[in-house]
């Protein structure tokens, strides 16, 4: 068996691999961090989404994105009702309304001067709500008047909960402001809005309708369409956008409806997560921070392992004047970098999980290790590890053994 | 008949004719010039080098610091890249030498650096086995080769230690255990004993001549401990950057020891004598040859180191054969004593081997043989 030489000189000198793997795991939790606070930025994108019921989506041509929804006439989502293949099709209102915190029970009221917060407000029917999580669905239901609402547990510590931090059921009966209107809590749900806002609540359709006084009933702003069993959502949709009419932008009035855009889940996930992280700034921000973490990471990684080189050049240039081809010298720092990723992967990977639910607690930001992150990060990890190794051993390669010593 | 050769000017010292036979080299230095730096600070280290070294020959190469021995050896051995001039190791020529064929000849030598480059992590044994490693040597034969090494270099009881646990002469000796484990061609030293006490390094030069002998093994060595001369086949003397003597220890003792049976040169010191064999050309002569005619002028002094030659004089127009000469003997000296033509006709009877001295050089030495004699006496008169 050949000598494990790259194994023999990281077990060697424990102190200068455990600098090593601390260098390499600083880069490697620095990637996480930036990962992860990507991965919210999508997240932002879909979570309210992925809690909602529907097959087929009617939006106005004009959406921007979640916040951003503009309206279209309500009539539309009825006439898509009307089709054979729709099972059942619900107008979904969703707006920036402004909250105030509410009044704590020790502050006399002639001295409350609550904060006034920007808060998403959907507004839903209590008889059918479009939500797929099962509590959801039946809190929902709670929604009986228009002065009801319910709050979204992951909404900031500014809107006011009594416990100071999140939400939770001891604020069950408070009543604050929302919009125009005085508004009690009803209960408190969890849904999170990520970076698009700071917090959601949810009331009926006559509770939206005063929280953002400035948009008719009649106006909606997601139309949700769910198919009959076994209809095929694709086709549908070609269906039910003839029907509708093509999608325009345009507001020359015109004989046909053309206001309308019809999109399958599929679709309005990628263009919602496209729209987020592409698009706004903060998407671009995030993806740059990936960049950075890299290029840091590899400078950090750098520089641990040609340190790691340089205190064994004469040795490396021994083996190369014994007649080791530079193939063989590469793969040995090779190996010992691809170790020092691997085994330095491991803890980062729990401190960086650690990270994540502090960050996501602390800031309402949905951090999640997916394990596409885990296995982007692995291969950036050893990318890392095995191109500054590479960049490290360039002087070994060039240089005449005598040189070395 | 043919006049003998005049041998490229090779001096008689430099061991090329040992005993009339040629021996293949190893490695030939021609005209090796060598620079360091580069634009206004290039400075020259190594001028028109030229040696040639032997199978089987310890070199030791010596000099002051700074003369160029290191430079030279890691050129010889591949650690450097040849500038000017025409390196050839082991057959190869080492001046454009691709990558590949440096790698693969590298590993047929064997190298033992002033410092040890140990890998700190590698017990002596795993050491010594990254040599043996490389050559995909047979597992069984590298494992007792190794044990054998070490422990002939006394290490046997430190076998599985690991540098930090060995003392700097331990140390040295595993690095010349793992410069020696292949089986090399050819093996580089330098100052292999600098850090060694005198016994070990008695036992390293020792196993050196070993490998020179039984294995076929040539060595060059750099050092400056003169405890270690005496194994030298040869020894080169650098100075700035040049050659300055480049000697065969054995030939030229012989050259010596035939000298000294001249009565004229007796009584000189071994010193001059050694200066004198140093001055000495070769010249080679195929049977029948005429050496020299009686009636030409004299100009050389000649010292057969092999082969026989028939001494004859022609009398009245009457060739007779007067004598028979061999190995040891020499002629041509009466022609130079009194400046007259030469007196008889040598023709080689076999094939023949002269070191020659010529005209100059012979009286330049026995004025110097005069003036020793003169010394001498007159510091047995001064005495009272």
């Amino acid at each position: 068996m050949k000598t494990p030489l790259a194994w023999k000189n990281l077990t060697y000198n424990r102190v200068r691999t455990g600098v090593a793997l601390a260098g390499v795991g600083f880069a490697v939790i620095l990637i996480f961090m930036q990962m992860g606070f990507k991965g919210a930025v999508r997240k932002t994108a879909t979570q309210i989404y992925d809690a909602l019921d529907f097959d087929l989506m009617l939006r106005s041509p004009s959406y921007l994105h979640l916040t951003e929804p503009r309206t279209f006439p309500r009539e539309r989502i009825f006439e898509a009702a009307s089709m054979p293949t729709v099972a059942k099709a619900r107008p979904f209102y969703l707006g920036l309304s402004e909250w105030q915190a509410p009044q704590p029970d020790d502050v006399p009221p002639d001295q409350w001067h609550g904060q006034w917060r920007g808060i998403i407000t959907i507004g839903v029917d209590p008889n059918d709500p479009p939500f797929l999580p099962e509590d959801l669905r039946d809190k929902a239901a709670e929604l009986t008047d228009a002065r009801f609402v319910l709050i979204d547990s992951k909404s900031k510590r500014e809107f006011g909960p009594k416990n100071g931090s999140r939400f939770g059921p001891e604020d069950i009966g408070v009543e604050t402001t929302l919009g125009s209107g005085r508004v009690q809590i009803v209960d408190y749900v969890t849904l999170g809005t990520g970076l698009a806002a700071n917090g959601a609540c949810i009331a009926n359709y006559e509770g939206f309708a005063r929280a953002c006084p400035w948009q008719p009933l009649d106006e909606a702003n997601l139309g949700l369409i769910n198919l009959r069993t076994g209809v095929e959502p694709n086709a549908a949709k070609e269906q039910l956008q003839a029907l509708l009419g093509p999608p325009t932008t345009s507001s020359t009035p015109s004989a046909m409806p053309a206001d309308v855009e019809v999109l399958t889940r599929a679709e309005v996930k990628a263009r919602e997560e496209y729209r987020w992280v592409h698009q706004t700034p903060l998407g671009k921000i995030f993806t740059f921070g990936v960049w950075v973490a890299l290029f840091v990471g590899v400078a950090i990684v750098y520089q641990v392992l040609s340190t790691d080189i340089a205190n064994m050049m004469a040795e490396y240039a021994t083996l190369k004047a014994m007649g080791y081809p530079n193939r063989y010298l590469a793969t040995v720092v090779l190996q010992q970098s691809v170790m020092l990723a691997l085994v330095g992967y491991v803890p980062s990977l729990i401190i960086a999980s650690g990270l994540y639910a502090f960050v996501g607690t602390w800031s309402g930001l949905p951090m999640i290790m997916t394990w596409q992150i885990m296995a982007i990060v692995l291969v950036l990890a050893v990318a890392m590890c095995t191109v500054s190794g590479m960049f490290a051993l360039r002087k070994l390669f060039q240089a005449d053994p005598a040189d070395l010593f | 008949m043919s006049s003998p050769q005049m041998l490229n000017s090779l001096p008689a010292t430099s061991g090329a004719y040992t005993n009339g036979m040629q021996i293949p080299k190893t490695v030939k230095v021609g005209h090796l010039n060598h620079y360091f730096g580069e634009g206004e600070l290039r400075k020259q280290a190594l001028y028109h080098n030229n040696l040639e070294v032997r199978r089987g020959e310890i070199v030791i190469m010596t000099g002051p610091s700074g003369s160029g021995k290191t430079t030279l050896l890691t050129l010889v051995g591949t650690l450097r890249t040849v500038q000017e001039g025409s390196l050839k190791v082991l057959g190869h020529e080492l001046n454009g030498a691709t990558n590949d064929a440096i790698v693969r000849l590298r590993q047929e030598l064997g190298f033992i650096f002033q410092a040890h480059n140990l890998f700190e992590s590698l017990t002596a044994y795993q050491n010594v086995n990254m040599a043996a490693e490389l050559q995909g040597m047979n597992r069984k034969l590298a494992d007792e080769r190794i044990t054998y090494l070490l422990t002939r270099l006394g290490l046997g009881h430190r076998i599985h230690y690991k540098p930090k646990s060995l003392s700097g002469g331990q140390k040295q000796r595993v690095a010349i255990a793992r410069g020696l484990v292949h089986q090399p061609k050819l093996v580089l030293a330098d100052e292999p004993t600098a850090a060694l006490d005198e016994q070990s390094g008695r036992e390293v030069v020792t196993l050196f001549q070993e490998l020179a002998r039984n294995e076929g093994c040539t060595i060059i060595m750099v050092t400056h401990d003169n405890r270690v001369l005496d194994v030298a086949d040869r020894i080169v003397n650098m100075v700035d950057g040049r050659i300055r003597s480049d000697v065969a220890v054995h030939e030229t003792s012989v050259i010596c020891e035939f000298l000294r049976r001249y009565p004229l040169f007796a009584d000189l010191q071994t010193s001059t004598l050694t200066e004198v064999a140093d001055k000495m050309m070769v010249e080679e002569a195929q049977p029948e040859d005429l050496v020299i005619r009686q009636g030409d002028p004299g100009e050389l002094f000649y010292l057969i180191r092999s082969g026989r030659v028939d001494v004859v004089v022609e009398e009245n127009g009457e060739k007779r054969k007067v004598a028979e000469l061999g190995e040891g003997q020499y002629f041509g000296e009466a022609a130079l004593l009194r400046d007259e033509p030469r007196n008889a006709t040598i023709v080689a009877r076999t094939k023949c081997l002269f070191y020659t001295l010529g005209k100059v050089d012979f009286k330049q030495v026995l004025d110097r043989s005069k003036s020793f004699d003169a010394e001498v006496r007159a510091v047995l008169a001064s005495r009272t």
